[in-house]
């Protein structure tokens, strides 16, 4: 969604179809991803409607520093957490994943070429901070699911991997975990607005249909 | 062709692709980036609606022309 928002903003043409795409894209992983816990949730009645997101993506980015910050921050630690499911032992996942790593590997070139020139430090250390607080602290359920073989990837590991693929030092980040949120895997309060809420579920483009 | 750009260099892809082994790789367009890695993903971005089997990027300055429109070929 916050992709999509940027894709007659960005700096380049090229850039304005880059954003598009990947917004299309990450739809397309929603749409997997709910499969697969439909799936999983054998018992559930699937009908849980609460929403979460990071802080990062609660209002429209402003510049597009925001937009590289996520893109090279987020979106790569979004996909390593896939890479840990995709190399856990549920099969659904182990299956399923395949194609998302394969568009993911463009949305880090993407935002690893920009994040080199675009004058982002600011915005890539709040979502550095962001994509640490998403993997959790240490000894949580991320480290639970790893232990149980649900993940491949501790969250000390996930940090690491995510310094190696961004070729540069964690910045200094404080988290007091006593505030973290297990659920809305942040600490902030705040969340996105209704009106961006229903778009994203599709419940504004009702008022298109015949009789809405 | 001279291009305003935010980056300070970049250099111009022509994108090739097919959409079966027994084709050939034909000019399907080109894209503009200031490196190899963003180039791959403009290209991709901008050419993935079909499906091919293959796509492949080249700098359009490791094109060796022997001769262009308007210039004499040896069958002028």
């Amino acid at each position: 969604m916050r992709y999509a928002e940027w894709c007659t903003a960005a700096p380049t043409l090229e850039a304005d179809i880059a954003a598009a795409a990947m917004g299309l894209d990450d739809i397309g992983h929603s749409r997997v991803l709910y499969g697969c816990l439909k799936e999983l949730d054998g018992e559930g009645d699937g009908e849980d409607r609460s929403y979460r997101n990071l802080a990062f993506l609660d209002r429209p980015w402003r510049a597009w520093s925001q937009f590289v910050a996520a893109n090279v921050v987020l979106d790569t630690a979004f996909t390593l957490m896939i890479e840990a499911l995709a190399g856990g032992k549920v099969e659904v996942l182990r299956t399923r994943l395949r194609k998302m790593l394969q568009e993911e590997r463009y949305h880090y070139l993407h935002g690893h070429s920009w994040m080199k020139e675009a004058d982002a430090g600011k915005a890539i250390a709040g979502a550095w901070r962001e994509a640490v607080e998403w993997f959790g602290p240490q000894g949580s359920d991320v480290d639970e699911l790893q232990a149980a073989g649900a993940l491949s990837l501790t969250v000390l590991e996930l940090r690491a991997r995510l310094r190696e693929r961004l070729d540069r030092p964690e910045p200094p980040i404080s988290i007091d975990w006593s505030g973290w949120d297990q659920d809305r895997r942040r600490t902030s309060d705040g969340r996105i607005d209704q009106p961006t809420l229903d778009m994203i579920q599709g419940l504004a483009e009702r008022r298109y249909m015949p009789g809405g | 062709m001279e291009y305003v750009r935010v980056h300070p260099q970049v250099r111009e892809y022509e994108v090739f692709a097919r959409k079966a082994r027994a084709e050939a790789l034909h000019l399907v367009g080109s894209v503009v980036a200031p490196d190899d890695d963003l180039a791959r993903a403009y290209a991709r971005a901008t050419y993935d609606e079909e499906r091919w089997v293959e796509l492949v990027i080249v700098p359009k300055d490791a094109l060796l022309t022997l001769w262009a429109p308007g210039e004499e070929g040896p069958d002028s």
